[in-house]
């Protein structure tokens, strides 16, 4: 049995974390798509440049645009087919973004990465850049850069903590790719040149906990169930009792974090020679019919997956793109499955609240919640009057963004955006 | 396909509301209120009720006058200013003149609230305000209506009538002075006990207390902390006499302040250091304020540590922030490098 969990990480806040929907759906392999729409831009950093032309003929797995830059990734193509357009596209955040379009012929013609011969440290993190795998937890920080820390460092931390209520497929991962995930592990703590290799999971994820509790070389760290754990910094503190400090990074206290589905991505490209063209994604919430976690191809529209899940029942009334606490609502279903995607969630009216904002009584709560310890309505005070200098004295820059404060807020005020926008004048500021 | 619906993250939100909060705190003072009602009749409920009122209908007014829509006012209602009309009715006397607490009322949220901009907006609790502001205009009146309470005492034979009360004197002092012989089991229940109608039954005030603690409206620390310290710096005032607790915690408005004034979000500081230190000073405040004044203080001290919040409202230490020590010997450290 799983030992009790910690509750180091004080703050933060329970949700009902509604997994019961889809976390006993094993994974499924969605169709590819007629036609798939690839972003270049898979993740945080440069966009990619695509290197095919329009009218080529490409195979699944071939490469199709390539990385600009040390913070951006390559990309592959999910299907075989022929490339029928490059285009500009306005994607769900609002922003233009170029991608390629690929008609499906549906011949499944593959080519893959050339196999590796030894595997030592330079290696292991030239396929894993090659591969174009990023954070598959949803920054999208590609993977490689994470794995040359400018220090040594003597820990890697896996996050299975998956603290997003309704999404699963990390925890669908762990229990039918954990070998692989291990192995995956394995190889990133051989490019780090350690061989600690910790994993935090959540409590409610107890056929995983338990899993890897066989496997050795692994430590599980069983968490106690707490919104968000999972984020990096709060995971490092439950793990290791560590703190990493303001504006420094996770190396700086000797540890590096990746994600399960990232540690799944680099077997799959170091073992099978696969770059990453794929992933899971949870389609959920009580307004889809069929909730799933599906296998699907980078590229494919939204409202296909969700038609794949028997389409929205009629009180689905909000689309969401990644999880309830920090997904964005989309106007329609349309976007295009990323790498960085792990979910679309479908929410009811009555799971959704879009009750009206009224003025702050400051009762602290959003200060309790915080899991930065910052003060969310005082900021909200500052961003509303265009104080921005004073917003960044009381640490606006440290947010999360994880969603506590707005959760906890009985006046419901749109805290998140209020610091949002903080950021960016002052980020803007910066610039200047 | 139904319409969808687009709004900022998170799409899931807590389940408390403002209104859910206010609404608590009503169910929390009702006992209080009944209790006030069953001892000093069918006059202090008409007290009560007025200033209900008088706080509802001058936020309705004030909100017709600045062209709101009536049906979005009634919509945005969160029954705050309910809450002020309760606690200004519950800290008059039963005897008061009925233009009092419509004068406290429309004072409070007019002045003290409305103008400051509405709920949350409000610099000082209202109904405190209301309330300071009729016991200083109509000081006469204010202390020499009080009612004698219908009940006697049950477990011990003085009553404190409502000409010893005249005087502005709360039993504390006047157990000092020796004048009443009022257990304290009788002070905690309320019986032959004269004072606000609201603030005599401790009893009823504690299990509205309880039930907030409960509902996690209001955390149990702050008044037990106020009520505390009070109670302790009242028996160091008093040369250590620990007989003296019980009674000047019990007496005066000290638990309705405590546990429904001092608490109110808007005007406490929001983080738990900041509110050790607001509510230990309170303490203090009040009971020092009640030895020299001698006459009863609980409003006026939560209305000037309400004034001095702002500055208690520091920032907490950020995650991964090094914390004042850490810095000092970082600074030694670099000092001593060079």
């Amino acid at each position: 049995m799983a030992k009790k969990g910690k509750t180091i990480f004080q703050p933060g806040i329970k949700i009902p974390d509604m997994k019961y929907l889809t976390e006993d759906h094993a994974i499924e392999k969605m169709p590819p798509p007629k036609t798939v729409y690839i972003s270049m831009s898979q993740g945080a950093g440069a966009p990619a440049k695509p290197i095919v032309k329009v009218g080529d003929r490409v195979r699944k797995g071939q490469k199709i645009a390539e990385a600009q830059g040390l913070i951006s990734s390559n990309v592959y193509s999910s299907v075989a087919g022929t490339v029928a357009g490059i285009q500009d596209i306005v994607n769900a955040m609002n922003t233009t973004v170029t991608f390629v379009i690929i008609e499906n012929d549906f011949s499944e013609e593959e080519e893959f990465l050339p196999p590796i011969e030894n595997l030592t440290r330079e290696t292991i993190i030239e396929r894993i850049r090659e591969a174009g795998i990023v954070g598959l937890g949803g920054a999208g920080f590609p993977t490689a850069v994470k794995l040359s820390p400018p220090k040594p460092v003597e820990m890697l931390i896996l996050n299975g903590a998956e603290c997003e209520p309704y999404l699963t497929c990390d925890y669908r991962l762990m229990i039918e790719k954990s070998e692989e995930i291990a192995k995956g592990a394995r190889y990133m703590a051989k490019a780090l040149g350690v061989d600690k290799i910790k994993i935090g999971i959540e409590e409610n994820k107890p056929k995983a906990i338990e899993i890897f509790r066989k496997m050795d070389g692994i430590e599980v760290v069983s968490l106690k169930k707490k919104y968000p754990q999972g984020s990096e910094k709060g995971l490092i503190y439950v793990c290791t009792k560590r703190k990493v400090p303001a504006c420094k990074m996770p190396f700086d206290v000797g540890v590096v974090v990746q994600n399960v589905a990232t540690a799944y991505a680099v077997y799959e490209a170091i073992e099978k020679d696969i770059p990453l063209y794929q992933r899971v994604l949870t389609i959920t919430g009580k307004g889809v019919n069929n909730p799933k976690n599906l296998w699907i191809r980078i590229g494919t529209k939204t409202d296909e997956i969700i038609e794949f899940c028997s389409g929205l029942n009629k009180d689905g009334i909000k689309i969401i793109r990644g999880g309830p606490m920090m997904g964005k609502a989309m106007y329609q279903a349309d976007g295009y499955a990323k790498k960085t995607d792990a979910g679309v969630v479908v929410l009811t009216q009555a799971e959704t609240n879009t009750s009206k904002q009224s003025n702050c009584i400051n009762c602290g709560r959003c200060a309790k919640a915080c899991p930065m310890h910052l003060m969310p309505m005082k900021i909200d005070d500052y961003a509303l009057t265009e104080r921005y200098e004073m917003a960044g004295k009381f640490g606006v820059m440290l947010c999360l963004e994880c969603g506590c404060c707005s959760f906890v807020c009985p006046a419901k005020r749109s805290l998140v955006q209020s610091i949002v926008l903080c950021k960016q004048k002052l980020r803007a500021k910066e610039r200047r | 396909m139904a319409k969808i619906i687009v709004s900022d993250s998170p799409h899931i939100k807590g389940p408390r509301t403002t209104k859910g909060i206010m609404l608590d705190v009503i169910i929390a003072l009702a006992p209080a209120f009944i209790a006030g009602c069953v001892f000093f009749g069918v006059k202090a409920f008409l007290v009560v009720l007025l200033s209900c009122a008088t706080c509802v209908i001058t936020e309705f007014v004030y909100l017709l006058i600045c062209k709101k829509k009536f049906i979005e006012i009634l919509k945005d209602f969160d029954f705050s200013s309910l809450v002020t009309g309760l606690l200004i009715g519950l800290t008059l006397s039963g005897e008061t003149p009925l233009y009092i607490p419509v004068l406290a009322g429309v004072f409070a949220i007019a002045v003290v609230k409305m103008l400051f901009g509405g709920t949350g907006r409000n610099i000082v609790n209202p109904a405190i305000a209301g309330r300071v502001f009729v016991f200083i205009a109509f000081s006469s009146t204010m202390t020499s209506g009080y009612p004698d309470p219908v009940f006697g005492a049950l477990f011990s034979d003085g009553i404190t009538s409502g000409a010893t009360i005249a005087s502005g004197a709360t039993p504390l002092t006047s157990l000092l002075d020796g004048t009443i012989t009022l257990s304290n089991l009788d002070m905690f229940l309320g019986t032959g006990l004269a004072g606000c109608l609201g603030e005599t039954s401790k009893v009823a005030l504690i299990a509205g207390g309880i039930y907030l603690v409960i509902k996690r409206v209001i955390n149990w620390k702050w008044p037990v902390i106020y009520i505390g310290v009070t109670g302790l710096i009242a028996v160091a005032l008093n040369k250590f006499d620990f007989s003296l607790f019980l009674p000047s915690v019990l007496s005066g408005g000290l638990i309705l302040g405590a546990i429904y004034m001092a608490t109110d979000y808007v005007t406490s500081p929001s983080t738990d250091k900041a509110c050790y230190i607001y509510y230990t000073a309170m303490g203090v405040l009040t009971a020092v304020l009640r030895h020299f004044t001698k006459i009863e203080v609980v409003s006026f001290a939560i209305l000037l540590m309400n004034l001095v919040m702002p500055l208690l409202n520091f920032r907490p230490r950020a995650f991964g922030e090094p914390s004042f020590f850490d810095r000092v010997k970082q600074k030694a450290a670099e000092r001593r490098a060079k």
